[in-house]
């Protein structure tokens, strides 16, 4: 600490040229650095794109890897669809990529971790909407990037080795998924209401969306489970659906993510440090 | 001192007969208040209570600010790591001031430099110190220029100098800004606090002017030195009427007397050393100081200190 006198506006001019054009810092520019400064959005992007770029090429080649794996036992798998090129990264995808999302999502939502942080966090902002929208916002937006990026991969591949697929189903199913990345962002933001450690928090979020497809056995209710969206991707672009067929687990969802982000805002206020 | 700038009336956060028992504080606009006690005293928790970060049990709080007026800096500051200084003063100014960024700036490299954390703005705090991000929780508070500045344990994690620093900068404060803040260090409080409140098990159990505590608790006791040999003076001091104690204090030479009162042992004790013929080399009084008042208070011996 020093006692010294605040610089003089000269100082100050000199100050600002070095610091270049003022870009504040605010709570959403917070969650952007977050993700920019950090291996964050690199790894989603990343990880997203390589499973949309891969599958499509192992599905094409399954029956060659199969043979060479199978020591001289012939088995015979039909030619894969472009439709199974898009099933191959929508299944590893709802594993792999909802434990990337949830993980990122938690270490934004979870401000409470560090007692120093949720201090200067709470003791500044005046309501806790301010907090959780932005970390909210940006990291669903960042999980539905990087879930459109591997969709487009996945499409340019599956084309290039398989076959084309069909565009509007496809639109379809990236809307669905892109819904059902955001409720689990949502999902997310209750968990860090309901944990306070990243752990705790990603270990809640993943058991409430694994267990949403074991409920989905209930066929009263499958459709109307966000679940349900997981694999429309895959039921749109083989025909099996239209994508009305999936307007009440869209419903579902979206009222949902903003009643779930409400009950994690309410409960975030609640607690105490 | 106008009116008080904090007041709380009963004050109860109760963990189970621990935590905080009905505290009635007084903050006085303008005033440095240290808030001391020993560790589960309840100043962590008071101050929880009053920055909002825990709600009470019952009583209230009346704050004559707004809230967004009043600043805390925790005793342990953490901040994203892979934001700069300059970034995160600029994120704590943001939120509770609305001016535009390049309106702000001036306020962020003042607040900084106040810090002493001038060559470090463009640094990731990931990489501060301890002591560094202490400052630099300071910043973020003093950067919204707050009527009042609740300060945990401010000093804990500096060094000497940056200690020194810190009173200097909070002892300056005094008049145009309230200060509250707690600290162990009970001759850091004596240094700059004018008010003083000591909790002990959740409990106030003083609140008043610094000096008017160590005067209460003032035993009438001093160290004297004699220039020379003291034996004269130890037989002379133990057959007065107003000595009602003489030992040698251990290791220096020193003599402690004890009188019947201050104006007793003020006025004898030279008289005592003239009358022996020697020469009074120091005279200071004993247990005069927040700590020897603090132990006194909170143990209830008397110069359990000196």
């Amino acid at each position: 600490m020093t006692t010294a006198t605040r610089p003089a506006s000269g100082e100050h001019t000199r100050q600002a040229a070095v610091r270049g054009p003022a870009r504040g810092m605010n709570l959403w520019r917070l969650e952007w650095l977050r993700l920019t400064r950090t291996p964050r959005a690199i790894a989603l992007l990343a990880i997203f794109l390589f499973i949309g770029l891969i599958e499509p090429v192992i599905t094409r080649y399954q029956q060659d890897l199969i043979g060479r794996l199978s020591h001289g036992v012939r088995i015979s798998v039909p030619p894969p669809t472009p439709a199974d090129g898009l099933n191959s990264y929508v299944a590893e995808i709802s594993v792999i990529g909802l434990v990337l999302v949830v993980a990122i999502a938690a270490a934004a939502l979870c401000f409470d971790t560090r007692p120093g942080m949720a201090t200067f966090l709470r003791t500044r902002v005046v309501s806790m909407r301010q907090l959780v929208l932005p970390r909210f916002a940006v990291s669903a937006a960042a999980a539905v990037a990087a879930y459109l990026l591997g969709t487009l991969g996945t499409w340019y591949e599956t084309g290039v080795l398989i076959g084309s697929l069909p565009v509007a189903g496809l639109l379809g199913g990236m809307l669905c998924g892109a819904v059902y990345e955001t409720f689990a962002v949502a999902v997310t933001a209750l968990a860090a209401a309901l944990a306070r450690s990243i752990v705790g928090t990603i270990g809640v979020a993943l058991a409430i969306l694994i267990a949403l497809p074991i409920a989905g056995t209930l066929h009263v209710i499958a459709d109307w489970l966000p679940s349900a969206l997981v694999n429309a991707p895959v039921s749109l672009v083989n025909g099996t659906a239209h994508l009305s067929h999936f307007g009440p687990a869209l419903a579902v969802s979206i009222a949902t993510s903003v009643a779930l982000l409400a009950a994690a805002t309410a409960r975030l206020r609640a607690r105490q440090i | 001192m106008t009116e008080p700038i904090l007041t709380t009336s009963a004050l109860t956060r109760d963990y189970g007969g621990t935590g905080l028992l009905g505290v009635d504080l007084v903050v006085p606009t303008g005033a440095i208040y240290g808030l001391v006690g020993l560790n589960g005293a309840g100043k962590t928790t008071l101050l929880a209570l009053l920055t909002g970060l825990r709600r009470p049990d019952s009583g209230t709080i009346s704050l004559r600010i707004s809230r967004r007026r009043l600043a805390y800096c925790p005793d342990v500051s953490e901040f994203d790591p892979w934001l700069t200084a300059r970034e995160v003063v600029d994120l704590a100014l943001s939120l509770t001031d609305s001016r535009q960024p390049e309106e702000r700036a001036d306020h962020i490299d003042a607040a900084l430099a106040d810090a002493g954390l001038t060559g470090s703005v463009s640094r990731r705090v990931g990489g501060f110190s301890r002591g560094m991000t202490a400052r630099l929780g300071l910043a973020c508070a003093l950067a919204s220029d707050p009527d009042l500045l609740i300060l945990d344990e401010p000093a804990a994690a500096l060094d000497p100098v940056g200690r020194a620093e810190l009173l200097t900068q909070v002892a300056a404060m005094r008049g145009h800004r309230t200060v509250l803040f707690s600290s162990h260090i009970l001759g850091d409080v004596q240094r700059i606090a004018d008010q003083v409140g000591i909790l002990r098990a959740g409990r106030l159990l003083y609140q008043g002017s610094t000096q008017e505590l160590i005067d209460t608790y003032l035993t009438p006791a001093w160290l004297v030195r004699i220039a020379g040999d003291a034996s004269g003076f130890l037989a002379a001091a133990t057959g007065a009427d107003w000595v009602t104690a003489v030992r040698s204090a251990p290791g220096d030479g020193a003599v402690r007397i004890e009188a019947t009162s201050m104006a007793a042992g003020e006025r004898g004790i030279p008289a005592l050393v003239a009358a022996c013929g020697l020469r009074l080399a120091a005279m200071e009084p004993a247990g005069a100081d927040l700590e020897s008042a603090f132990l006194a208070l909170t143990t209830g011996v008397a110069g359990a200190a000196a």
